[in-house]
């Protein structure tokens, strides 16, 4: 504890068990979490290898592969690193061990029902964001214990100023939880289902804001703190620049938050926010860069490790991802290139790029070096590590290398067409699946070698710490006399924030506000810059005594912080959930889903389907001719959770309703190769045998009708005949069809719910407005 | 080599450290490279230029509006080079080994699924016998499949396919059939028992 006397000389023992815990799990998790990643690979070659079994099947594994790395093993990565460098960064042991051990074993609990769960088919359907209700709770409560700990140790530190590394743990723990809640909003219909109060374009919007902000303040931002304790201890050289650090870090957390609409550019979503998207990806190139030159710079002088010292290659080579996929990001991002890379395993890449790479070798060269720090017992084996990093970096090689092959090969073909832009030069989209098929097999493989490469790893740390003393690292610190503190009010009132507020009001101003306004804007834009310049040149040091006053400060920093990671998502999300509804529906309005349409979807979002199936027409000529006129902004307003999806696996399914009869539906997803030969979908045989739950339609689409879709009022009683009916009138146009099936199996709500995709209502400005009154009871 | 090496520019001994150290970590304070800073702004530059551009001042076309521009223009392409195809031109394409061959291969590869390989039918109905749904004429068959039947499950191949490759298949269905024949108008279609397999066991 910190006491009022000045100048007292204490020890202070760090506590690094969480440290360990956090470490040994990571190591457990990312070996799970691969191993499914390899098992998904290969599905994609080998489509036998989902055997025919619900539990085991693609479009169920592949959240489990997503959430087991991205939440399981970098998220446990990142605790472990949190918690030893902030110790030591801050000179002070961890606040509380009980909050710890509580943040500890409940994110595994969490880790243990996610991977029960998702392979059960309960899910909310949302890429990310799979989780259902229960442990959405339970992740933001234990998040808030990480948040109350982290914040109670900078409390109490003795180290009177913040670390670079500080900044963006702090940047990441509050931007984590606002994504996290906001894109979690839902209204249950029992204990593992729940549908999200946003709905179509508003969904998808939150759903990206958060998806590419996962990668931002989950998979980046924690681990820049990360590499700025260990990489200069590591190479034991002081980092290139601060003032690098302070540009990079501000501009970084400011401009993430606006880039997420880039994951849905040509789609439906109002054409503003595809632009914000783009051109705030674009200026994220830099402060990414940023990041990247702080790390490489910092080996000037000791390169010469590297030859030998496997933390350090690790490290160069997450660097290096790091900087190739954030140069690919802000890439991938323009409009035209998109149209090209977007739906394809070019995503996948990407992804896997900083995935395996940056996120897989920083969580390496991290643990390579903590395991002699905390069991007091050099590593067992250091050629073991180099032989990890070469077999890692070959693995990532291959794997990138196919994958880019693949993706842009499958955007060629599908967006192809001949004859004057007439026809598509490939109409079957299975050519481009089984055009792809051997390079499934070889991207199964580098994923193989990354894997095999990590269970080294493992081996290699049991070796060094089985039998060996724990050990948590101390300090002598002298307690610092109590500083002036800055104050909430100090930390607002001052030159360089309200500069700041100016610019950024005033170019907001410009880009949106008539004539006049924007006129304004332009005025008060120059004289603010103008008037900025001067001050810069006249008080250079100033500005930086404010800085170092700030950072002595946590708590406007932390008020700063948060600031600067609302104003995107305010800008982009608060215009589209406010106007949206009712009129802005480019005169296309979705009919909502009968009950069994309802069951059916809900269906559909169970499988999964969603990972290989897109249900949006792009504003680009092979979309259109491949799959039929664009989609439009009300075709999906009533689709909790919009399914627009990420990738074309399979085609887009946006239009499908009406496309082929029943029977097709019942007999493709029997056994798909009969109707597609070389499709790599699996059969879906449980669907035939299964019940259709449609005793929980009465509370689903009440939470519905809450929700604003507008259902008529419909007892139990008509819910279930209504389903009863639409049943019937399928499965006897099925037997016609030589399809013999009773009319309550789960194969006929989907049937019924895959035959309205696409299906809605051409409508006037003035209908539009009034929905309720537009739109008769689905019944 | 006896030279002694050269420094170079950016050696780390020249820089200075700043004050603080942070469990020993300590922090140069070294510019901003300069090619940082003009991505840096020039991202921005653009950024600007880019709003203004299709935004503030609405220059730039919209996507949906491009799109349909383009779409407009590929229409009237097609427009111009689909000469007049008739029931005697598809007749005679019918006996053309080469548009045979081609038709075979769009055929097996989009019909057979539904009609089956041999065109006896199992989704969709049997193209060798004497009856039609939608008339038995070539120029039948080409609507029927340039405009689909939505209703009974036949999508439009038109802006799939092309007039070409239609035109191709409709001789390949014919080449099975000859002018004069039987046309016998029928409902709809029934596949026979035993064609389609039986559903799962409970």
């Amino acid at each position: 504890m910190s006491t009022e006397t000045t100048q007292t000389k204490t020890r202070i023992e760090y506590d690094d068990t969480p440290v360990r815990q956090f470490m040994i799990a990571s190591i457990f998790w990312g070996i799970i979490g691969m191993l499914v990643g390899v098992v998904i690979a290969t599905q994609l070659g080998v489509w036998q290898a989902n055997f025919n079994t619900s539990w085991l099947t693609f479009g169920r594994l592949r959240p489990l592969h997503t959430n087991a790395v991205i939440f399981a093993f970098v998220g446990n990565m990142m605790f472990a690193g949190v918690y030893y460098s902030t110790q030591r960064l801050v000179k002070a042991r961890i606040a509380s061990k009980l909050l710890s051990r509580i943040h500890f074993w409940g994110w595994q609990l969490i880790i243990v029902a996610a991977a029960i769960t998702l392979p059960l088919g309960l899910t909310r359907g949302k890429e990310y964001a799979e989780l259902i209700w229960p442990i959405n709770i339970a992740v933001a409560l234990i998040w808030v214990v990480f948040a109350v700990n982290f914040f109670w140790t900078l409390a109490r530190r003795n180290e009177p100023t913040l670390y670079v590394a500080i900044w963006f743990y702090i940047a990441t723990i509050i931007t984590v939880a606002m994504l996290y809640i906001v894109n979690h909003l839902s209204i249950p219909t029992s204990w593992t289902h729940s549908y999200p109060i946003f709905g179509g374009v508003q969904d998808a919007l939150v759903q990206w804001w958060y998806g590419h902000n996962a990668v931002a303040f989950f998979l980046t931002t924690p681990i820049l703190g990360i590499m700025y304790y260990f990489l200069p201890k590591a190479a034991e050289r002081p980092v290139y620049s601060y003032r690098l650090s302070i540009v990079h870090f501000w501009s970084l957390v400011f401009i993430y938050i606006w880039a997420g609409p880039h994951h849905l550019l040509n789609t439906s979503l109002p054409v503003w926010l595809q632009s914000l998207g783009m051109i705030f990806s674009l200026m994220l190139w830099a402060p990414s860069w940023g990041g990247m030159l702080n790390g490489l710079l910092t080996l000037r002088g000791a390169w010469h490790k590297v030859r030998t010292d496997p933390v350090l290659k690790f490290f160069v080579a997450s660097v290096t991802f790091y900087g190739m996929a954030t140069f690919e990001g802000p890439l991938m991002s323009i409009r035209s290139v998109n149209a090209l890379s977007h739906y394809t395993d070019w995503g996948i890449a990407h992804v896997h790029g900083g995935g395996l790479g940056w996120n897989g070798f920083m969580a390496a060269g991290m643990f390579y070096w903590l395991a002699p720090r905390l069991w007091k017992r050099p590593l067992h084996s250091p050629a073991a590590a180099n032989m990890h990093f070469w077999l890692g970096t070959v693995g990532i090689l291959i794997y990138m290398a196919s994958m880019y092959v693949s993706g842009i090969t499958q955007g060629l073909m599908l967006g192809a067409t001949k004859e004057g832009g007439t026809v598509l030069a490939y109409p079957n989209f299975i050519e481009a699946v089984t055009s792809k098929k051997m390079l499934m097999h070889i991207r199964a493989l580098g994923g193989l070698m990354y894997l095999v490469g990590f269970v080294m790893l493992a081996w290699n740390i049991w070796k060094t710490a089985s039998g060996a003393e724990v050990v948590n690292g101390s300090t002598e610190v002298y307690v610092p006399e109590k500083t002036a503190r800055m104050g909430l009010g100090g930390g607002f009132v001052n030159a360089p924030v309200i500069y700041t507020t100016l610019l950024i009001v005033f170019a907001a101003g410009w880009g949106v506000l008539p004539g006049t306004g924007s006129a304004f804007c332009i005025f008060g834009l120059i004289t603010t810059a103008a008037i900025m310049s001067m001050s810069i040149e006249f008080s250079k040091a100033g500005w930086n005594d404010w800085y170092e006053r700030l950072l002595a400060n946590a708590v406007p920093f932390t008020a700063l912080t948060t600031i600067a990671v609302f104003i995107g998502g305010l800008v982009q999300i608060i215009p589209t959930v406010m106007v949206n509804t009712g009129s802005s529906v480019e005169g296309m309005r979705q009919i909502p889903y009968t009950p069994l349409e309802l069951a059916g979807r809900d269906i559909y979002i169970r499988e999964g389907c969603y990972n290989c199936h897109s249900q949006q027409i792009r504003t680009l000529v092979g979309d259109v001719l491949r799959y039929g006129e664009y989609s439009k902004l009300g075709e999906s307003i009533y689709d909790h959770p919009y399914q627009w999806g990420s990738k074309r696996i399979g085609p887009d399914l946006a239009r499908e309703g009406g496309k082929y009869p029943h029977s097709w539906h019942y007999f493709h997803m029997r056994d798909p190769r009969q109707i597609s030969p070389g499709s790599t979908m699996p059969d879906y045989p449980w669907l035939f045998t299964d019940k259709t739950d449609t005793a929980a339609l009465p509370n689903k689409i009440a939470v519905q009708r809450k929700i604003g879709v507008p259902y008529g009022p419909m007892t139990d009683v008509e819910i279930q005949q209504a389903c009863d009916t639409q049943a019937a009138g399928i499965a006897a146009e099925l037997k016609t069809a030589g399809a013999e099936v009773p009319p309550e199996r789960e194969i006929v709500a989907l049937i019924a719910y895959l035959q309205k995709l696409g299906k809605a209502e051409k409508v006037s400005q003035q209908t539009a407005s009034n929905p309720q009154s537009a739109i008769p009871n689905p019944q | 080599m006896t030279e002694p090496a050269k420094q170079p520019n950016d050696t780390p001994l020249d820089d200075t450290l700043r004050p603080h150290i942070y469990d020993g970590i300590q922090e140069y304070d070294k510019r901003l490279p300069r090619w940082w800073l003009l991505t840096l702004y020039g991202a921005m530059v653009f950024a600007v230029a880019y709003w203004g551009y299709y935004h503030a001042y609405e220059i730039g076309t919209p996507p949906a509006k491009a799109l349909e521009a383009e779409m407009a223009e590929s229409a009237a392409i097609a427009a111009k080079k689909a000469g007049e195809i008739t029931d005697e031109l598809l007749w005679k394409m019918s006996h053309d080994e080469q548009v045979l061959s081609a038709g075979k291969a769009t055929f097996d590869t989009t019909c057979a699924v539904c009609h089956k390989p041999d065109m006896t039918g199992l989704i969709g109905p049997n193209l060798v016998d004497n009856q039609w749904i939608h008339g038995g004429k070539p120029m039948d068959s080409l609507k029927t499949i340039t405009e689909g039947v939505l209703a009974k499950g036949m999508p439009p191949w038109g802006p799939v396919l092309g007039k070409q490759k239609i035109a191709e298949v409709v001789a390949y269905i014919m080449a099975h059939h000859h002018p004069g024949e039987e046309i016998i108008i029928v409902p709809g279609w029934t596949p026979p028992a035993g064609v389609v397999p039986p559903p799962p066991a409970q």
